[in-house]
């Protein structure tokens, strides 16, 4: 990535990390911390299983739906953040100069595309919703990465990144398929939840019960 | 409270060792969407500036214990933002 897109990956994802953290540091009930850190665990070891969605390219969770529901946005939005930070620092994934635009394409803009769909539908339709919320989180954040890739390649000349008009058809046409993935995945375990354990569906944050009445 | 949680953890670690094993049957060898869009571009990664200690491994008990350990990590690191989050609190409150 060219150095003046990865810096201003950090300028918009930093300030909304921030707040996040001081909302949920605020806000959060005391009980449900290890439920969050068991969460966010839980979906840094399912991003390590990528599937198979034909063509020998593969995908793996997200899981930005999955924490915003049982979290709420801000929940959702430190979870990824942890996530990814942990994966960078500690496994290497995504190089540490990439880390902003990946806080801003699966911490920032995943969590609050989910949120967004999720107050739109306000409780109603809840398995639809899910699935619709975690395609498009993953959809959107593939959109975002493929015009970071073409701005790279603009600013610098063709040094870094690859030309938009390759890279936004690319990145879309492979999320197309792993966004389905990510909306199964999601839906399988909302399911299992609403059966098993459905208290742990009512912690969304602000808005309580409404995603999954 | 504390057993139900632990109980949790070892159901989520076992799911992912018997994932894993799903992963190194058909996924392993192939990049991800990322990877197989900029792979088909002739894009190659440039010398990172940051060495990472570990990385996820290439065989199933590297990745588990990597996992494992990354599992670890994050659950600390998640508990240890919280209690900082908590003492910052009590001091401003």
């Amino acid at each position: 990535m060219a150095p003046e897109v990865w810096i201003l990956g950090f300028i918009l994802a930093l300030p909304v990390v921030a707040y996040a953290f001081y909302r949920v540091g605020r806000t959060v009930d005391e009980r449900t911390v290890p439920f969050m850190a068991l969460l966010a665990a839980g979906i840094f070891v399912a991003q390590m299983l990528n599937f198979p969605v034909g063509g020998g390219t593969t995908g793996h969770l997200v899981g930005a739906t999955l924490a915003v529901l049982l979290l709420g946005t801000w929940g959702g939005v430190v979870v990824m953040t942890v996530i990814l930070t942990i994966q960078c620092l500690v496994f290497g994934d995504g190089g540490i100069t990439a880390l902003g635009l990946n806080l801003l394409n699966m911490a920032v803009i995943a969590p609050l595309v989910t949120g967004g769909i999720l107050y739109v539908f306000r409780g109603k339709f809840a398995l639809p919703a899910t699935s619709a919320a975690a395609w498009t989180s993953v959809f959107l954040g593939a959109f975002a990465a493929a015009v970071e890739l073409g701005l790279s390649y603009s600013i610098s000349g063709g040094e870094y990144g690859m030309a938009m008009s390759l890279a936004v058809p690319a990145m879309l046409g492979w999320h197309l398929f792993i966004g389905i993935g990510e909306a199964i995945i999601t839906v399988g375990i909302v399911a299992f939840l609403t059966r098993v354990a459905p208290e742990t569906l009512k912690m969304r944050i602000g808005r309580p019960q409404e995603a999954l009445a | 409270m504390m057993g139900k949680n632990i109980k949790a953890a070892i159901v989520l670690i076992a799911v992912f060792a018997i994932g894993l094993v799903g992963f190194y049957v058909f996924s392993a060898e192939m990049g991800d969407g990322l990877e197989r869009t900029t792979s088909d571009e002739g894009i190659v990664e440039s010398e990172p500036i940051y060495n990472a200690p570990l990385d996820y491994g290439s065989a199933y008990g590297s990745s588990l214990v990597m996992g494992i350990i990354g599992f670890v990590a994050v659950l600390l690191s998640f508990t240890a933002f919280w209690l900082l989050a908590k003492k910052r609190g009590q001091k401003s409150g």
